[in-house]
Order: C-alpha cells, then sequence, then structure tokens
C-alpha cells in the first residue's frame, strides 16, 4: 500500500509543515509537522484533548491555523476562491455522522455533488446508487437519517464523502459514537477503502485496524505529533515513554 | 330583525372585503418580515462587526419603539424628507420592518438550534457558505422554528389593524366607518371581532399543518 517514491516531491499528496493553533489561552497545535504519499493510510491515536480533531480541520481548513502550511496535491489550503475545491476533493468523516436529517440518503449524496460540480442530477443518482451498493445500504436509498442504524449512517456519511471523488479522506474517530456490535461494519468498509487504494488520515482507538490497515501510526499529545512508525514497530517497540504509557493502557497490559 | 343585527348583515360583504385587505396587508407583511428576518437573523450571527452590529440595532430600535409611532414615520415623517410612500405600501412598509426584527430573532435561536456538525459537514463536502445555509441550516433551523414564527404571523394579523390610523380601509377601518353611519358599536365591533379571530384561527391551523407535513421522519 504504501508508496515507494520517498523522496519525489510530486508524490507527495499532503504536506503539513508546523501547524499552530491555539483558542483564546489554550494551545492546542504546537508545530505539527507530517506528509502523506497517494495510496497511504495514516492512523493517529493519542489522548482526548490532544489535538487530534483540530489537526484533521486545520486540514481542510474547517479551522484556520495560526501559523504553518497545509499543501494538498500541489496547492497550499487557504481561505480564498478556490477553497471549496479544495475541501471538496477531501471527504471527511465525523464522530457524529453529520447526516443531513432533512434529506433522503439519496438527497444527502446527490447534494454535495449537484451544487458544488453541477453535476446532472440523474448522473448523480446513479453514481449515488452505485456507492450505495458499494457500502451494502442500496436498500436504504429513499430512507431517512433517522430510520438508520448508527452503523448504517456512518457508511451512508463515507458514501456521501466519496461522491466528490476526494483523493484523500479524513475519519475523526468514526466508529466511537457506535455501539459496539456496529462498529465493525464500518471498519470493514474503511478497509475496503483502503485496499482500492484511498489516501487516508484516521483518527481512532481501534488498534485492530490500525494495525491491520495502516502504513504508518502517530501518537499525537499535547499538540505534537511525538511518536510515528509503521505498525509493526509502533506496537512492538514503541521509543517514546509517553507512547509506551499510553499503549499500555488502551490495550490494558 | 333588530337594527343592531341589520346594520351586521348589511355591512357585512363591505366588512369581509375589508377582511380580505387585512389579509393582503398581513400576507405581504409577512413576506417582507421573512425576507428581512432571515437575513438580519443570519447577520447577527456573524463575527464580522460591521455585519452584526447595524442588525443588532435594528431589532433593538424596532422592539424598543411602538409599532404606531414606526407606522407614523414612515406614513407622516418620511414626506418631511422628500420621500413619498402611498397609504397601503407604507403600512406594508411599517408592518413588514416591525416583524422582521421580531422574526429575525426566532431566526437567530432556529439557526443556534441546528448543530453546527451539520454547518461543517456542509463546508467539508465544499458547499459555500451560503450554500450550506441555504440547503442545510435554514431548512433544518425553520422547520424548528415555525411554531414561533406561527404565534409571530398571527401578531402581525392582529397589530394589522393598527395601520387603520393612516386610513388604509382595511377590516377594522371598515368597521370604523360603518360605525359612524350605523352607531352599531357594540354588534359591529365584535363582527370585526370574529372576523379577526377566523384569520388568526385560520393561520394556527395552517401553521400546524404545515408542521406536520415538514416534520422529519
Ligand atoms: N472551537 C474550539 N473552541 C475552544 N476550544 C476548543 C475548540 N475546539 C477544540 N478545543 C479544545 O482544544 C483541545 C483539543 O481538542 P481536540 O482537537 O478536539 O482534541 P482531540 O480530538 O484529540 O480529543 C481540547 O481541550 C478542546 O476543548
Ligand atoms: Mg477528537
Amino acid at each position: 500500500m504504501g508508496g515507494k517514491e520517498a523522496g519525489d516531491t510530486m508524490s507527495v499528496l499532503l504536506e503539513v509543515e508546523d501547524l499552530w493553533k491555539s483558542f483564546g489561552d489554550l494551545q492546542v497545535l504546537k508545530g505539527v509537522n507530517m506528509s502523506l504519499k497517494p495510496g497511504e493510510v495514516l492512523v493517529v491515536i493519542g489522548p482526548s484533548g490532544g489535538g487530534k480533531s483540530t489537526f484533521l480541520r486545520c486540514i481542510n481548513h474547517l479551522e484556520v491555523p495560526d501559523r504553518g502550511r497545509v499543501v494538498f496535491d500541489g496547492i497550499e489550503v487557504k481561505e480564498g476562491k478556490n477553497i471549496n475545491l479544495i475541501r471538496s476533493k477531501i471527504g471527511m468523516v465525523f464522530q457524529q455522522f453529520n447526516l443531513f436529517p432533512h434529506l433522503t440518503v439519496l438527497e444527502n449524496l446527490i447534494l454535495a455533488p449537484v451544487k458544488v460540480k453541477g453535476m446532472d442530477e440523474v448522473e448523480a443518482k446513479d453514481k449515488a446508487k452505485k456507492l450505495l451498493k458499494r457500502v451494502g445500504l442500496l436498500e436504504k436509498a429513499d430512507a431517512y437519517p433517522s430510520q438508520l442504524s448508527g452503523g448504517q449512517q456512518q457508511r451512508v456519511a463515507i458514501a456521501r464523502a466519496l461522491m466528490m471523488d476526494p483523493k484523500l479522506m479524513l475519519f475523526d474517530e468514526p466508529t466511537s459514537a457506535l455501539d459496539p456490535e456496529l462498529v465493525a461494519e464500518v471498519l470493514e468498509v474503511m478497509k475496503t477503502l483502503a485496499m482500492d487504494g484511498m489516501t487516508m488520515i484516521v483518527v481512532t482507538h481501534e488498534m485492530g485496524f490500525a494495525k491491520e490497515v495502516a502504513d504508518r501510526v502517530c501518537f499525537m499529545d499535547g499538540g505534537v505529533i511525538v511518536e510515528e512508525a509503521p505498525p509493526e514497530v509502533f506496537f512492538t517497540s514503541p521509543r517514546n515513554p509517553r507512547t509506551r504509557e499510553f499503549l499500555s493502557k488502551i490495550l490494558g497490559v | 330583525m333588530p337594527y343592531w343585527l341589520e346594520a351586521v348583515i348589511d355591512s357585512f360583504p363591505y366588512l369581509l372585503s375589508g377582511a380580505l385587505i387585512t389579509l393582503e396587508i398581513t400576507a405581504l407583511a409577512i413576506l417582507l418580515g421573512l425576507l428581512i428576518g432571515t437575513f438580519v437573523g443570519m447577520a447577527r450571527l456573524s463575527k464580522k462587526r460591521w455585519i452584526n452590529a447595524p442588525a443588532t440595532v435594528y431589532v433593538e430600535f424596532i422592539r424598543g419603539t411602538p409599532l404606531l409611532v414606526q407606522i407614523f414615520i414612515i406614513y407622516f415623517g418620511l414626506p418631511s424628507l422628500g420621500i413619498y410612500i402611498d397609504r397601503f405600501p407604507a403600512g406594508v412598509l411599517a408592518l413588514g420592518i416591525n416583524s422582521g426584527a421580531y422574526v429575525a430573532e426566532i431566526v437567530r435561536a432556529g439557526i443556534q438550534s441546528v448543530s453546527k456538525g451539520q454547518y461543517e459537514a456542509a463546508r467539508s463536502l465544499g458547499l459555500s457558505h451560503w450554500q450550506a445555509m441555504r440547503y442545510v441550516v435554514l431548512p433544518q433551523a425553520f422547520r424548528n422554528i415555525l411554531p414561533a414564527l406561527g404565534n409571530e404571523f398571527i401578531t402581525l394579523t392582529k397589530d394589522s389593524s393598527l395601520v387603520s390610523v393612516i386610513a388604509i380601509e382595511e377590516l377594522l377601518r371598515r368597521g370604523t366607518i360603518v360605525i359612524s353611519r350605523t352607531f352599531q358599536s357594540f354588534s359591529v365591533y365584535s363582527a370585526v371581532a370574529l372576523l379577526y379571530f377566523v384569520m388568526t384561527f385560520s393561520l394556527s391551523r395552517l401553521t400546524r399543518w404545515v408542521e406536520k407535513r415538514l416534520a422529519i421522519p
């Protein structure tokens, strides 16, 4: 899965340089650096309040960083004319799903392609049905979000993001709000997505997923990336004591 | 037939067409109030001071002054500045501007009732601020505030009687005209009240029907 073209600047999809962000007096990000190649899957773990969500939200500028740069697909992400176009190429999946409750599943999917890209409605519906089939929810096309289980809602949210043909997908604890028995179906969809070559940043505490799917795992705490390594290394021989402590807590050893 | 009843029956078609004018004024003022209120409500939530400050001043000023004075300013006051508006549009304008302030506060609360995640999900898909408001936030906000808007429209229907002071021949004005001819104040004013009640009651039924129809499953 991981790109082997290290050093080739053209093969970098996302470059994050020295990202800083504070809310009032609270310094949340303190210089985050990261780079991602096409097809790579990065899993981010770390304690609550460590800045993981803020980091993801800075990538598509839902949150405007105080300092630093985000370069996506060769273009700097910043406020301006093309910010909406850039955002549309970065799919985001939220912990709380955030489906639009007043729209049916199908309407949820076609809203952005039709309004942002000007896609023809019939064409958009065709595409939506294909994606719904892919996440196993074709029969729910005309249902409203409230009529779906949490797991189904999150799969719809993933399909909704995929409608825009994103080059990068950001997942912010996509299974944390789910009942335990619904977690697997969402992870399964994400795994398939990764195997199909999607570039992904996934904030999660599903260690099984990290071990199996991630190319790299990083530990984020106190607003910085404390440690980053391939999963084999990360889980067996973490170097940083803070990483070790967190892992032992979360893995219960 | 007693004269008090005859006076009402004879003048009923005249009163009824006055009620239609009341409906017309109210409907136009509702539309104007909704338009103003939606934008001002959004402006009140803007982080930019030059947008939210004028909106706040407008809302506070309108809510802090009598509607009757506002009507006088528009109909009698503006001409001295060289701005002449016919009585009917002046009445609609005064009522609409007045209602806009109350609608703005309702809309503001409605927007705040929609979770921030909805707006963010829309923006993350590439929708602009306006598209996110138009297709995601406002449709949900309006569903949530429909009962409050219904109340505001009922208040506006009743308040529209105030424009009778600038001689618009709406329901109350026509009632007064009939009484000046027949001297049957009690029965005619009662008929006027009944007609207002029919309008406000229908309006309250209508909002409830719309509420049910638009309810999200
Ligand atoms: N919009 C905001 N306003 C103020 N504080 C915020 C905001 N968003 C996040 N924070 C604070 O920033 C810190 C980091 O939050 P977050 O990025 O959500 O961490 P994580 O996702 O790792 O739990 C937390 O203390 C949180 O309360
Ligand atoms: Mg978080």
